[in-house]
């Protein structure tokens, strides 16, 4: 493991707001001066953007941002301050008559947990900070680190609700973090010097060559490739967004796979996803967090990775204001069994 | 009428079918930026599109919104925003979708006639 590295762990954040009337485009109409601001004060810039007749996608110089006309998704890593944008976004968004309803924000555990800045210096800090920082009428909140066997898998989550907005029948939201990619793997992901192509292209190469672009055929690829290496992506399919981001570098290397779903999509859509997302990389370790308001999607989770050699050693479960029910679980490839625990041992209700 | 350096708005079925016979009439290059008001990046690309019509006279920019023209929209097959198409003798040559900077830029030097002339 390397003293110091790029922190590839991504910190996301969740805003949903409502407006007194029926919202048309909404957050969506923000203009691009109050976007560089926000982004600004987390230290990122845009990179790369598409958008549809239902979202924004932009791609970051460290990850991804979602826009809908009532709910904004922030995803970044390395050393950014993502908690920053909470407040010029709920300005911003009030501007536009729109009010906050609901906020969440998880994370992994950091690889180089000393690199951070604050607020991100410890989850503590980031509790006390989010709490400052959200307005009153949010007033249902929870703070949780939700564990595993894992020391360096653990997941972080603060969510805030108010009293009139409950998330019913939402898509649900997939995250997944690997860790220790397959190494050969990994190196598709580094810029052949001298190739004579842009971030653009480059990124178009590596999501064909990689298999990315097979694991959901149907959408819109936005694609680029950092020098001298790293990628991110975002997909568009209609409402629904995915996004993969590397950090291939041997000694920490990582890659996060974020989709959402619908209850109401076939259930073997989500595991053929997870499937083809997990085999571009073969980590030996991931750790996979899915929010919904049914308890049903995390079974299929499992259901998509034993069969390509990872096993389930953690499963925990908890309920969050405005979010539902999270859990939180652990693969690791068989080869890294220790004996230690036990077979069937998994927590959790 | 069509002005050197800058990005002409197509409002109608009618000017859009006149513009690219006057493509195919003059052998140039036409890029198309589909673009909607409500579409964040969009507006990133806007301007980034004027400043290549300003230096690039011997090309053709043309601007469509699609909510105006959603026929022609429909036909060209456009799905997410910007897109950007390149014409040339009436015919899709090449095509970006999203708000790609870079690769703007490197297409319409790789699509753009090798006589081009800037004349006054």
């Amino acid at each position: 493991m390397a003293v110091s590295g790029f922190e590839g762990f991504e910190k996301r954040l969740e805003l949903h707001f409502f407006g007194d009337d029926p919202v048309k485009m909404g957050l969506r109409l923000m203009d691009f001066g109050s976007l560089e601001e926000v982004l600004h004060a987390v230290q990122c810039t845009i990179v790369s953007a598409v958008g549809n007749r239902f979202f924004d996608a932009y791609v970051l110089s460290e990850s991804s941002l979602f826009v809908y006309p009532t709910k904004i998704i922030i995803k970044t890593c390395g050393t950014t301050q993502l908690l920053k944008s909470i407040r010029p976004l709920i300005h911003h968004a009030r501007k536009l008559g729109l009010t906050l309803c609901g906020c969440r924000y998880t994370r992994g555990s950091f690889i180089f947990p000393k690199s951070q800045p604050f607020p991100h210096t410890s989850f503590k800090e980031e509790v006390i900070y989010i709490e400052e920082t959200l307005p009153a009428h949010l007033c249902f909140r929870k703070a949780a680190i939700m564990p595993s066997k894992l020391p360096s898998h653990s997941w972080h989550v603060f969510s805030a609700g108010d009293e009139t907005h409950y998330p019913s029948d939402v898509p649900y939201t997939v995250e997944v973090c690997m860790t220790e990619l397959d190494r050969v793997l990994a190196r598709k992901f580094f810029r052949r010097p001298g190739d004579g192509k842009n971030g653009d292209s480059a990124g178009k190469d590596m999501t064909q060559v990689t298999g990315i672009d097979n694991i959901n055929p149907g959408s819109i690829i936005c694609d680029f490739a950092f020098d001298p290496c790293g990628y991110s992506m975002n997909g568009i399919d209609g409402d629904r967004y995915s996004t993969i981001h590397v950090t291939p570098e041997d000694g920490y290397s990582y890659a996060s796979f974020e989709c959402v779903g619908s209850f109401y999509d076939d259930s073997d859509d989500i595991i053929q996803v997870l499937k083809k997302a997990v085999q571009v990389f073969r980590p030996a370790t991931l750790s996979v967090s899915t929010t919904c308001t049914s308890h049903d999607v995390w079974t299929r989770v499992a259901r998509a990775l034993e069969p390509v050699g990872l096993k389930c050693r953690s499963c925990v479960m908890d309920e969050f204001p405005a979010a539902g029910s999270i859990v939180f679980q652990t693969f690791t490839t068989r080869r890294k069994y220790t004996g230690k625990e036990n077979d069937d041992d998994r927590g959790g209700r | 009428m069509a002005e050197e350096g800058q990005v002409i708005g197509v409002h109608t079925v009618e000017e859009w079918t006149q513009h690219l016979e006057k493509g195919k009439e003059s052998k140039k290059l036409v890029v198309v930026d589909f673009t909607a008001s409500w579409c964040g990046p969009c507006r990133i690309m806007a301007p980034i599109f004027a400043e290549l019509a300003k230096k690039m006279t011997e090309v053709i920019f043309l601007k469509v919104d699609v909510d105006e023209l959603r026929t022609v929209s429909e036909d060209m097959g456009i799905e997410a925003m910007p897109t950007f198409l390149f014409l040339k003798d009436g015919k899709e040559v090449d095509k970006i979708v999203g708000a790609r900077k870079d690769d703007l830029q490197l297409k319409i030097e790789k699509h753009a006639p090798a006589t081009a002339s800037a004349s006054a």
